[in-house]
């Protein structure tokens, strides 16, 4: 039992590193594609929006081949399984992040940015100073079920041979003939996403001296 | 005198090209690794143990022939049906996961000779009563996608058409699984793993005495790789003339099935 | 001295000429009001002077800042200059709901004047406190009336020390019980002599408390004059017209 657990640690490691470094990624690099979304010229718009739809309406598992597999019959050169995970994972959720974003951003009512523009704030501290925390408020609710998601999906990242915990507990039910590792996993998978939600919902609160 | 030099250059330039063949092997032993590709839940063939390191019949031959060839080997799981495009692309060396050699693959890529005889066969629970493959007229047949157990069921047509309905599964781990909970009546996989199953998990499982297509094992590398194929080969077949190889089956098959140099 | 100078200021949207060929001046220490039916192009022509709209043609000047010259807005740093000038108090308050009313008030003293903390905190409750809000200081937004909000804002404005405040509409969005309190924050900002124009359907507040009045219909100036006299013997048909609507005292 020991070993066993030991085991599906080691894969639990791997999944918590897909899930902390795509959120590092992909939180950011969400916020330009929102901007450029929602931005006046259908230069910027227009590819950013198929960019969109193309990662909202493809299989993550699939974009995870085609970032792994792709680039060597195009380029000739590839990335190593653990960065072509994290790569496809970025990209995707960035795009759903970047919805997230945009419905935060158009939610927020004009008579903000004019009252800090009539009292000689910068774009940068209109953005910063009054803008933002009114948009992670309006965000957390939509951020955390991307968040649980993601903690799920790093289980895919096995079709690329990356062992993370399901890839390790299926092969320890393969080893014992016994499904109890599955839902073990099942449990490993619970919890993190317990602490994810608790975590949501304690910053949900804390927010919550202001309508 | 100068055009007798420039001859000379010339029959050098065409002998070395010639002889050169292909830079797989040197390529292999620059990187100085052999990366082997397999499905990590795939006994006794590859797979992971209790401490997770991933071990095996195949992995124990390789680790040999990779010594044999100035290498260190690198075990990679991969998902069984992305092989080809895994092999392709470079991102493995080669195939070694009681593989099976069939026709089709053999236009694809390259094989060693073959190294242990398999058969697929038809597994079934104990108490379920199904003794021939005629019994199963009707019945739902699991088994993992992209093998060869596959092929041998499409090639057996008549049996194939008396069932139901066949399932793909991601591995046979999974296959097997469904047919404890009664989803599938019958697995098709390779005799090999089978036995293995069966004598480890104590299981009440059965394997039909009529079997389908037999097959035989080889090593799969990329259509080019001539020089690397050559390579493993010789050691294979040095490994079986010393008796190493001989060891090593007998310690995951109780006895020397192999039919390297045979 | 004109602290205020709007000379032929207009703004079209499409076809549809919102404010055509306007213009007045406000003096120092005066208050004009501004009157008029909705549509007339009350609204934009405050927002085009902060520089929420941009017009299309005219020239603006600001406490002798020129933010808009024949219909070319000034370069950002005198944009910047002129627009520090002027205070605008909207109808819908505005206020920063994650702030706190305190926070509301000191914010842009610290970011746009860079006051020390202590500074801007020290004038933010004097203010307060003249608003009768001084114990309010730590509450939210959210928490408040109407017409408390509004008195924030109103405060939230005159942190800045701006030359002349601007009212579009201030009492609009509140309930009637609410609006005196507003009203009365501004009569007393007149009688200090602050410098103001305030868009408005109050008539008696108007009639009362300010120097001068406007009526804007259809983007032009109809009538304009002494506020008192404006409102209770128009001379014009159409501002008779406007006014007749309202009862002796009353609002729209």
């Amino acid at each position: 039992m020991v070993k066993l657990l030991a085991a599906m640690l080691e894969g639990t490691v791997v999944s918590l590193e897909v899930f902390a470094l795509t959120l590092l990624f992909a939180l950011p690099l969400a916020l330009p594609i929102a901007l450029g979304r929602m931005s006046r010229s259908a230069l910027v718009r227009a590819p950013i929006h198929l960019y969109i739809l193309v990662m909202r309406g493809t299989p993550l598992i699939l974009q995870i081949i085609f970032v792994y597999f792709g680039p060597g019959y195009v380029l000739g050169a590839t990335f190593d399984r653990f960065t072509a995970v994290i790569v496809a994972f970025t990209i995707n959720y960035a795009a759903y992040f970047a919805e997230i974003y945009r419905g935060g951003l158009q939610a927020i009512p004009r008579g903000q940015y004019e009252a800090a523009k009539v009292l000689g704030l910068t774009r940068t501290d209109t953005f910063l100073r009054v803008v933002l925390p009114q948009l992670v408020k309006r965000i957390l609710p939509a951020t955390a079920n991307e968040v649980i998601t993601l903690v799920k999906d790093t289980a895919l990242a096995q079709v690329i041979g990356v062992a993370e915990l399901f890839h390790a507990a299926q092969n320890a039910s393969a080893r014992q003939f016994s499904t109890m590792p599955i839902f073990l996993a099942g449990a490993f998978y619970f919890v993190m996403n317990w602490v994810v939600s608790e975590g949501f919902l304690r910053w949900e609160r804390r927010l919550s001296y202001f309508g | 005198m100068k055009r007798n030099l420039l001859a000379a250059l010339c029959l050098a330039a065409l002998h070395s090209t010639a002889r050169a063949g292909d830079a797989s092997l040197t390529a292999l032993k620059a990187k100085g690794q052999l990366v082997l590709g397999l499905d990590d839940s795939f006994p006794p063939m590859g797979f992971r143990n209790d401490d997770n390191q991933i071990v095996g019949y195949d992995i124990d031959v390789a680790r040999e022939v990779a010594k044999r060839l100035g290498v260190a080997l690198v075990p990679q799981p991969i998902d069984w049906n992305a092989k080809e495009q895994e092999l392709g692309t470079g991102k493995i060396d080669c195939i070694w996961n009681g593989f099976t050699i069939t026709e089709e693959r053999a236009k694809a890529m390259l094989f060693s000779k073959p190294y242990l005889r398999n058969a697929q066969v038809v597994v079934v629970k104990k108490d379920s009563g199904y003794a021939t493959l005629a019994s199963l007229k009707g019945k739902k047949v699991g088994l993992q996608a992209g093998s060869s157990a596959g092929d041998a069921l499409t090639a057996a047509k008549d049996f194939k058409a008396s069932l139901k309905e066949v399932v793909e599964f991601k591995d046979n781990l999974t296959a097997l699984m469904d047919l404890e909970v009664k989803g599938v009546d019958a697995v098709v996989m390779d005799l090999i793993v089978a036995n293995d199953n069966i004598k480890r998990s104590g299981r009440p499982y059965v394997v039909l005495r009529e079997t389908l297509a037999p097959e035989v094992f080889g090593v799969g590398f990329r259509k080019g790789d001539v020089a690397l194929r050559d390579a493993v080969q010789g050691a294979l077949e040095a490994m079986a003339k010393d008796g190493t190889l001989g060891k090593i089956t007998v310690k995951w098959f109780g006895a020397d099935i192999s039919v390297v140099g045979k | 001295m004109d602290v205020v100078s709007v000379e032929h200021l207009s703004k079209s949207y499409g076809d549809l000429k919102v404010v055509s060929d306007l213009s007045f001046s406000v003096h120092q220490g005066e208050v004009l009001a501004i009157i008029g039916p909705s549509g007339s192009g009350k609204s934009t022509l405050l927002r085009a002077m902060t520089h929420l709209e941009e017009a299309d043609a005219g020239t603006i000047t600001i406490g002798g800042t020129r933010i808009l010259a024949d219909g070319i807005y000034a370069d950002a740093a005198a944009l910047r200059t002129g627009l520090l000038k002027l205070g605008l108090v909207f109808q819908d308050f505005n206020l920063f709901p994650h702030f706190s009313v305190l926070r509301n008030v000191t914010e842009a003293q610290e970011r746009v004047l860079r006051r020390s903390k202590a500074e801007a905190r020290e004038a933010a409750l004097a203010l307060l406190e003249k608003m009768g809000l001084g114990d309010k200081a730590a509450a939210y937004p959210g928490e408040l009336s109407g017409g408390q909000k509004q008195r924030v804002a109103i405060a939230r404005a005159l942190a800045l020390g701006p030359q002349v405040l601007l009212f579009d509409e201030p009492t609009s969005a509140l309930d009637p019980e609410l609006t005196h309190q507003v009203l009365e924050v501004i009569r007393e900002l007149a009688a200090e002599k602050m410098t103001m124009v305030v868009v408005t359907h109050e008539m008696a507040f108007a009639r009362d408390v300010a120097d001068r009045a406007m009526l804007i219909d259809a983007g032009v100036v109809v009538e304009e004059g002494p506020a008192r006299e404006l409102i209770e013997n128009p001379q014009n048909e159409r501002t008779r017209a406007f006014l007749k609507r309202f009862s002796q005292g009353g609002r729209a």
